[in-house]
């Protein structure tokens, strides 16, 4: 899955191609011409969510629906386990002359664990697939990224025509463009 | 929100096919057909039933005046000899034949007038939470709620002819015992200040008009935007003032008149949750049935701007509410379980014993089926997916009602019959006639709906 991939990192990656935006609708105008034109945008950061965007770029599906799934399936496996290794098998205790093999009363044990584990599990995975836990370096590209500026990122390959790609983006309103090389940014 | 694309919105007019009204008279027809069958079978099972009452003083007290406190003598002395003490219900078990028909329009009655009235306070959080994705669809609970007078007037018939034999309270306040006599119930005389016959017909028919003359209100608000300008407010405004102060009444008085109509049929038993169980059961068919007017609608080629995202957000209502639904069913059950206090049991107890198939089925339709057919994105985004689910769900709750009911009148022996179907199919279709109709009577978009934009261009991400 690689969700500890280093390629995940910027700093190891090609040179970049950094646009920077005001504007978010001429941000999706360019975002639009340039993936028309074929050319592979590797991530565009905003401070809020622009709607339409993960269509333009060409985002895939977020997988942390199945990580939810998975995480909820463990939690259930797990407090079912515990609830019966604990009450019935171990230590069974008589609470108000109640039968302990009675499963709907193990239903609140067994809802709360796997909300917590599904809580847990999918805050966990988003932060770190985000690179937003502790000991995990991120770049960010712009400080103002979580402000009020959006930041387009596009990793250049070999055959790429730098230039044309610029130019798309300055002539749709890119207030500034920038290259990423090895962790140093250049202002072009 | 993305202005980059602009997606032009215009008014449209709802017409009333040719083949939706086929489709409600359909219903309607089947819904008779069924009801008529299920009527037909009632005259032999009440001959059989009578020959297999065991008690003579039971026979023939259909609660003529004379018979019935002699039958109410004669039940008390026979539980009085249980190893449990005297028995908490007091259970008429004879009931005349025709006690399953209003019963049945009681329960059509009460359902479909509780979809409507949800189908308003819909239409009221919309306002309140500033909602704008929903604006689309406005339409469609504006529809529906329109229904109110219609399904509260078989209900009031349905009190009025049946009351003594659907409620024992009812049947007892009838009998007029003095704390001498045998079989005077001490809880129903304490309850008697709620549980009274004109609290039954007086409390409902005050509340629905308060709700009724809400409803107009804002349904006039909402007319009064659509011919006002483009980009004022006011009715907006006036709209969510409204939609608050129906948010409060509806919310306190919901729970009471569960409790009166509903949950007095076991008279005996309380439980505190059970009016908001039963705002949920109908909360998430009223969502449902919504989500089939949206698909049925756009399938007709209207509202293009109405699109997957939108189905899919009522999918996720229908599933999120379908989770609600099955955390208060088993926590007014788990928490009588618990107390084991006997007579907050008897509810559990005789649906469990002599219903039991019905009582696993309950929770197979409005949890388990809704619960896996819908946990995948790509379920709630398919039209067709949500027409087998929603319709399994839809037939679940109104069987939820029924288990509500049913058991508590009649002991044992009653099955979800023909009667049963017919009377829901017959109410369906004339619903069904009735939303279409409403819907031909305003534009189908709120053109000057503040948020129209916002619900054009609702998009739930990749």
């Amino acid at each position: 899955m690689g969700i500890l991939d280093k390629k995940l990192s910027l700093r190891d990656r090609n040179k970049m191609l950094i646009g920077v935006w005001e504007d978010e609708d001429q941000l999706m105008a360019g975002a639009s011409e340039i993936a028309h034109a074929g050319v592979h945008i590797h991530d565009i950061y905003t401070p809020y969510p622009v709607h339409g965007l993960d269509r333009i770029i060409g985002a895939r599906r977020s997988k942390l629906a199945r990580i939810a799934f998975f995480c909820a399936v463990t939690g259930l496996t797990l407090m079912t386990t515990m609830i019966w290794y604990m009450y019935v098998h171990d230590w069974p205790m008589n609470i108000g002359n109640k039968p302990v093999r009675f499963t709907p009363s193990w239903a609140p044990v067994m809802f709360e664990g796997t909300v917590l584990c599904t809580a847990f599990g999918m805050s966990f995975f988003f932060f770190w697939r985000n690179r937003l836990v502790h000991g995990i370096k991120n770049e960010i590209l712009d400080i103002r990224q979580t402000d009020d500026r959006m930041v387009m990122a596009i990793e250049t390959t070999d055959g790429m025509d730098e230039k044309a790609v610029l130019n798309m983006m300055k002539n749709h309103g890119a207030v500034e463009l920038r290259e990423f090389h090895n962790g140093v940014q250049t202002v072009l | 929100m993305g202005h980059g694309h602009h997606i032009e919105v215009k008014q449209e007019q709802f017409v009333f096919s040719p083949k939706a009204k086929r489709f409600s008279m359909i219903l309607m027809v089947l819904g008779l057909i069924f009801a008529g069958l299920g009527i037909a079978n009632l005259g032999g099972h009440e001959e059989s039933h009578a020959a297999k009452t065991e008690v003579a003083a039971h026979e023939g007290a259909h609660h003529g005046e004379g018979h019935a406190a002699a039958a109410a003598h004669e039940e008390h002395t026979n539980v009085e000899t249980e190893a449990f003490g005297p028995r908490m219900e007091f259970h008429p078990l004879d009931k005349p034949a025709n006690t399953r028909i209003w019963a049945n329009l009681m329960i059509a009655g009460y359902f479909f007038l509780m979809i409507s009235l949800v189908a308003l306070m819909w239409y009221a959080i919309q306002y309140i939470a500033n909602a704008g994705w929903s604006v689309g669809i406005k339409r469609i609970p504006e529809a529906i709620m329109t229904f109110i007078p219609v399904p509260f007037v078989v209900l009031l018939i349905a009190l009025f002819m049946g009351k003594n034999d659907i409620y024992h309270w009812a049947h007892y306040e009838h009998l007029g015992l003095k704390p001498s006599d045998a079989g005077y119930d001490p809880i129903l005389v304490g309850k008697s200040g709620f549980l009274n016959s004109t609290m039954l017909f007086v409390f409902p028919s005050v509340l629905v008009v308060i709700w009724y003359v809400l409803m107009r209100k804002l349904r006039s608000l909402s007319a009064a935007e659509d011919n006002a300008t483009k980009g004022d407010v006011t009715f907006f405004r006036k709209s969510i003032r409204f939609s608050a102060a129906f948010a409060v009444i509806f919310g306190f008085t919901i729970s009471v008149i569960a409790w009166l109509l509903i949950m007095s049929v076991d008279a005996h038993w309380y439980s505190t949750i059970f009016g908001f169980y039963n705002f949920v059961t109908h909360w998430v068919t009223m969502i449902t049935i919504m989500a089939f007017f949206v698909a049925y609608i756009k399938k007709e080629g209207y509202l293009g701007f109405v699109t997957n995202e939108h189905m899919h957000d009522l999918g996720k209502f229908m599933f999120a509410f379908t989770v609600f639904w099955a955390y208060l069913w088993l926590s007014q059950y788990l928490l009588i379980w618990y107390a084991q206090i006997p007579e907050e049991m008897a509810y559990y107890q005789i649906r469990f014993e002599n219903y039991k198939f019905n009582f696993l089925l309950n929770f197979a339709m409005c949890f388990c089926i809704p619960f896996l057919g819908l946990l995948m994105r790509s379920a709630k985004r398919n039209r067709y997916v949500l027409a087998i689910i929603g319709s399994i769900m839809i037939l679940g709750h109104y069987h939820d009602v029924w288990l509500m009911v049913f058991p508590g009148v009649f002991g044992s022996g009653m099955q979800f019959g023909f009667l049963e179907l017919g009377t829901f199919l017959l109410f369906a279709g004339v619903f069904t006639y009735w939303v279409f109709t409403a819907l031909t009577k305003r534009g189908l978009v709120a053109v000057n709906h503040p948020y129209l934009d916002e619900s054009a261009h609702h998009d739930v991400g990749v």
